[in-house]
């Protein structure tokens, strides 16, 4: 059934859709229509769930710790700050093995304050033993979570999920999604079990105990075995779903690669915008192709190398400024996964604290990188957004 | 591909008309659409815009509208706020307003925009719904412009609004489709 559904009201359906059992959320911009929807619809009857009230985002996930090691499928969702105060927990609920499944909307994280949106913040959670995804539209948003639930509450890969969607660009924007019934989810989404470790007084254990060194290292190699082995889960998942709802989920996106010069390399809602400005310039004649990546952690490297190995120049588009790097984080990658190949690699940075990636900056990133592969320049605008005399903006105001 | 922009003032329901609007393409007619809000540090009265496009096929861009086909302005005020509401806009672009008077038009029609669809929304959403917010009213302007069907709009906005306020607002939104004037 078709809906007009934002990303946050897309998000909220799917957690509806996996009938999460207890929820902890607390709310922040943007993601606040997502904790304030979901109280709605456990206090009207609409969704079966105990809502627990909480203080902080730090309580929110060790509440859905608690929840989930009890046996009820556990979900909260948060944004920015909310995630950075969450850090703490963001690496017990990893380590403890909870399948939690979280919608995160991106955005900056302050100072400077922004309310808007930026991958930076989950960008600094991107080693801490959870799965990410990152999503180019509300249908995206509604399909991935649903699927999360299972790849992250699969007996081999027990890691919890995030969601990414980019905040207002999807958080906000409505969109036309196509809703599965109910029994359709129950079919490709079995109860959530416990297995392994529990909380249960008839049958008690430690949980998140001290380890020492004698143990420690391999208890962390169980996590990394779960990470790289996932691809096998997310696959068969994938195609799953594609049987069960008629729609086809990527572990990366192919888009106009198989010929093209020159490919850029991008996640989130920006993808759409690429996918449209490739159709542009693929009428004008220009052999240009995209790859979007969906699944970030773990990182597709095999995937990616694929695709690009006979590439001669690419693109990358970081949406996050990673300060002292020598390249942001999804540049790091692709350059790592194109380890021994002969490509050009080249890093772009923009998009940051909801500076619009529009078509006009896309077109100058793909005739940047043909100049390259012509020869004809060597040169690509690292900060592609970025305005003139950057150290001249934001005076200090005093004596106001 | 139709590009909309809409500017208003905080708590006229400008992002409640793009809501409209991209129900009434998505679910009644078969189209697609995708709104794009551009929220600031709104409060009520502030200066806000949002962007709007419509598609027969699914919108993959997602983004700002830069060249707007359509502009609406729910609020003729808004001019006098350091607002451009003719930024972007090309040879073809249409206005829709919301104002009757004769010195406002005059003022808009310096824009050069190819067309003005006009009619006083907010007089109308007063009359008919008792509330002087011209979202829903704006709709029935808009639709005369052909990128939305009349009915397609009193759908919509039954929907948004729920049905109570949702079927004043749709007899608001047809009373403003039939003064609409063109110049």
């Amino acid at each position: 059934m078709f809906k007009m559904l934002d990303g946050n009201t897309s998000a909220v359906e799917a957690m509806k859709l996996a009938r999460v059992k207890v929820i902890a959320a607390y709310p922040i911009t943007p993601q606040s229509t997502i904790s304030e929807k979901l109280s709605e619809i456990v206090a009207n009857g609409e969704m079966d769930a105990k809502y627990i009230r909480v203080e902080s985002e730090h309580t929110a996930m060790s509440a859905c710790i608690g929840a989930a090691l009890t046996g009820s499928r556990a979900g909260t969702a948060t944004s920015s700050n909310g995630l950075a105060l969450m850090n703490e927990m963001i690496v017990a609920a990893s380590g403890i093995r909870a399948p939690i499944v979280m919608p995160v909307v991106n955005r900056a994280i302050a100072t400077p304050w922004s309310l808007w949106c930026e991958h930076m913040d989950t960008m600094s959670q991107r080693d801490l033993g959870w799965m990410q995804f990152f999503t180019q539209n509300c249908q995206d948003v509604l399909d991935y979570t649903i699927a999360a639930y299972k790849i992250a509450e699969n007996k081999d890969i027990m890691t919890p999920a995030m969601v990414c969607l980019d905040g207002f660009f999807l958080s906000h924007s409505m969109q036309k999604i196509d809703v599965p019934a109910q029994e359709k989810v129950d079919e490709f989404l079995p109860e959530y079990e416990l297995t392994n470790s529990y909380l249960n007084p008839e049958d008690p254990m430690f949980v998140s105990n001290v380890v020492g060194m004698n143990d420690y290292t391999e208890v962390k190699y169980q996590q990394k075995y779960a990470m790289d082995n996932a691809f096998g889960v997310i696959e068969n998942v994938f195609d799953e779903f594609e049987k069960q709802f008629g729609r086809k989920l990527n572990i990366i996106e192919e888009y106009k690669t198989e010929d093209a010069d020159v490919v850029l390399v991008c996640m989130g809602s920006m993808t759409g915008t690429v996918k449209y400005v490739v159709d542009i310039m693929r009428e004008q004649g220009k052999k240009v192709g995209m790859i979007k990546i969906v699944v970030f952690r773990p990182f597709p490297y095999k995937y990616i190398y694929e695709v690009l190995k006979d590439k001669k120049v690419i693109g990358v588009f970081d949406r996050n400024s990673c300060l002292g790097g020598q390249y942001p984080p999804v540049c790091t990658e692709v350059i790592a996964a194109m380890k021994g190949a002969d490509a050009d690699i080249r890093d772009y940075v923009g998009g940051l604290g909801g500076r619009d990636v529009n078509p006009a900056n896309i077109e100058k990133i793909f005739n940047e990188l043909l100049d390259i592969y012509n020869g004809s320049s060597d040169k690509h605008t690292n900060w592609i957004d970025l305005k003139e005399n950057p150290m001249d903006s934001r005076e200090v105001f005093k004596y106001v | 591909m139709i590009k909309l922009k809409f500017y208003g003032l905080g708590g006229q329901g400008v992002v409640t008309a793009s809501k409209i609007l991209s129900t009434a393409v998505s679910l009644h007619e078969g189209r697609y659409a995708i709104t794009v809000p551009s929220y600031g540090y709104e409060r009520r009265g502030a200066p806000v815009n949002t962007s709007i496009v419509v598609d027969d096929i699914p919108v993959l861009v997602n983004c700002f509208v830069y060249e707007p086909d359509i502009v609406v302005v729910f609020d003729a005020s808004i001019i006098d706020k350091n607002v451009n509401i003719s930024e972007g806009i090309h040879k073809d672009s249409i206005l829709v307003l919301n104002t009757e008077k004769a010195s406002v038009l005059d003022k808009y029609s310096k824009f050069g925009f190819k067309e003005i669809y006009f009619a006083d929304g907010t007089e109308i959403a007063h009359d008919v719904t008792g509330v002087a917010v011209p979202n829903g009213s704006m709709m029935g302007v808009l639709a005369k412009t052909g990128v939305v069907g009349i009915e397609s709009a009193e759908k919509a906005v039954e929907e948004v609004f729920g049905k109570k306020v949702g079927e004043l607002n749709a007899k608001a939104a047809r009373k403003a489709y039939e003064a609409t004037k063109k110049m």
